[in-house]
């Protein structure tokens, strides 16, 4: 964590040193992500996308959003909620992002929020890393490097083609 | 075998932890005196309710306390490469940092399970065959090599050998379990189990303080352990290559116990056969249990009263050449059904951690298989070797340096 720490660091002390800049840092400078993780695409239904979970920790005084994500490895990168249509979870792009509450948590797990990541240019094997950047609506980014892990609970919920919106 | 290096992030990080040359001093200075049993450690540490660090130097599990419950897992790398290797190692330095803390590992299924402050450790070792992989060659660390076969061996493959060993110790069994499975499950797409060996031990005493603890046999087990610089000096690995600072090696002994024949033998003949008293482990010389044995006193008819083949005199440093080890047991009942009938075994999973195998563990083994009377209800089953690698800085991952 302190190397994920660092970066942050490195990002978020840049603007700050440089605060001429249009950025407003926010209590936003303290984020941290923890436990990444990026679900392989080895043997999956559909191995074009998969998902990202971790959770952001937000130490500070003021919520914060997270927004949108970018991956060098997907075309394609939105921020997904699971919703629920009659009796049925669906999977739909959250078009606000996912708050992470002040002096609290953002957890994106299995069943909620995730980080969709499609159009994918390369297999995620079992090991490999993958390396994200999350940004958040106060205009700060936080790189991230998750690595890829086999997870058995049914994919149906992430893998789906059909709920999946275009955008 | 005498590769060693002076590349300064070996010595740096050496000089941190200030144990440069402590291995080489302690084995001469005033620890070689018939001094059987190395006081406990000065400062007592609670076994039970801990919080361990996989950042240290060291790797926690090894002079940590022993608590409970420990599963030792070992595996063999499906394919083994070093690719392989390095992600099943990175995932699991994902991995133990929140076992340790008591937090679920990324990608928890059953996050819930995840308890903190229950003592929990994880040691990764590395067995024989990772120095055989393309550019690994010339890591083995030094003395580390696989036991010679012994007369009192009865080894069955089953238990013997593995590439990658994960050890799991905590405070209950369901948290071990837990944690165990997350590490193998993770390692499943680079390594299949090669055997599983768990293991119990009572570590305090009903107040809960801390005590040496006994094996099944009732006898008080690990009372003649070196403690403090002693300690050091002879589990860490002295001189290391750079990937191997804060490294040690072990041993994994699979010892099966004759409890049967045990129950059958006198009390007088199963304190000779130790050297030292049943009720509190003093030697048969002493009073206490950290006295250092008498290996010259005599009884009335001039015969020795710790027996030439006690286990407690053959295993002494003084008539080893002051050759110590580290060792750690934990109890084993093993119940299986065959033919149709259950039956059951016990013992030890025996680990010996020490700098060098080649120059401690073997050749004291090898007097213990000449001449030790515990010998006639003892015998090894299983038998592996594992490169203990130092404890890796946060953000990292473990035995990096191994690949660079």
């Amino acid at each position: 964590m302190r190397r994920v720490l660092m970066m942050l660091v490195a990002v978020l002390v840049a603007p700050l040193v440089a605060c001429a800049s249009s950025a407003t840092p926010s209590a936003a400078a303290a984020l941290m992500v923890e436990s990444p993780w990026v679900r392989t695409t080895t043997g999956a239904k559909d191995p074009s996308m998969t998902a990202a979970f971790l959770t952001v920790v937000n130490p500070g005084a003021a919520d914060v959003r997270l927004v949108s994500a970018d991956c060098a490895d997907a075309g394609m990168v939105q921020i997904h909620e699971m919703v629920k249509s009659g009796d049925k979870m669906m999977m739909q792009e959250a078009k606000d992002g996912a708050l992470v509450p002040a002096g609290g948590h953002l957890h994106l797990t299995p069943g909620g929020y995730h980080v969709m990541l499609m159009r994918l240019s390369r297999e995620f094997a079992v090991g490999d890393s993958v390396n994200l950047t999350l940004h958040f609506s106060d205009g700060s980014s936080l790189p991230v490097t998750a690595p890829v892990k086999d997870f058995v609970e049914e994919e149906d919920h992430y893998h789906s083609p059909s709920p999946t919106p275009s955008s | 075998m005498t590769e060693q290096s002076s590349e300064p992030s070996g010595v740096d990080r050496r000089h941190l932890f200030g144990y440069a040359g402590a291995a080489g001093v302690g084995a001469l200075a005033g620890f070689g005196g018939g001094r059987a049993s190395a006081p406990a450690p000065s400062v007592p540490v609670a076994v039970t309710r801990q919080t361990y660090s996989p950042h240290d130097v060291h790797q926690a599990g090894i002079v940590t306390r022993t608590p409970a419950f420990t599963q030792l897992v070992s595996f063999r790398l499906l394919q083994p490469s070093v690719d392989s290797l390095q992600k099943l190692l990175k995932l699991w330095s994902g991995d133990i940092p929140p076992l340790m803390a008591g937090k679920p590992v990324p990608a928890d299924p059953t996050p819930e399970l995840a308890q903190a402050g229950v003592s929990l450790s994880v040691t990764v070792g590395l067995g024989p065959r990772v120095f055989s992989l393309p550019g690994l060659e010339r890591k083995r660390p030094d003395g580390f090599v696989e036991i010679p076969a012994m007369q009192h061996d009865r080894l069955q493959e089953r238990w013997n050998g593995g590439d990658v060993l994960a050890i799991v110790a905590a405070d209950d069994a369901t948290t071990v379990d837990y944690a165990a499975r997350r590490l193998t499950r993770d390692a499943a797409s680079f390594a299949e189990v090669a055997w599983v060996q768990s293991g119990s031990w009572r570590g305090v005493d009903a107040s809960g303080a801390p005590v040496t603890g006994r094996n099944l046999f009732g006898q008080v087990d690990g009372s003649g352990n070196p403690a403090g610089e002693l300690l050091d000096a002879t589990v860490w690995a002295t001189d290391p290559l750079p990937w191997f600072v804060g490294g040690t090696t072990l041993v994994v002994r699979r010892i099966e116990m004759d409890l049967d024949f045990w129950d059958r033998t006198t009390r007088e003949r199963q304190e000779k056969v130790i050297g030292r008293r049943l009720d509190n482990g003093a030697p048969l010389t002493g009073q206490h249990e950290t006295d250092a044995l008498d290996l010259v006193a005599t009884d009335a008819d001039g015969r020795p009263v710790i027996p030439v083949d006690a286990h407690a005199r053959r295993s002494h440093p003084d008539e080893n050449d002051n050759r110590r080890i580290a060792r750690r047991g934990v109890n084993y009942t093993h119940t299986e059904v065959v033919d149709g009938r259950p039956v059951t075994s016990a013992g030890l999973v025996f680990q010996s951690f020490q700098a060098n195998i080649a120059q401690q563990f073997v050749p004291i083994q090898n007097r213990l298989d000449s001449g030790d009377a515990l010998n006639d209800w003892t015998h090894a089953i299983g038998s592996a070797v594992f490169a203990i690698p130092g404890g890796f800085p946060e953000g990292d991952w473990i035995a990096r340096a191994l690949f660079e």
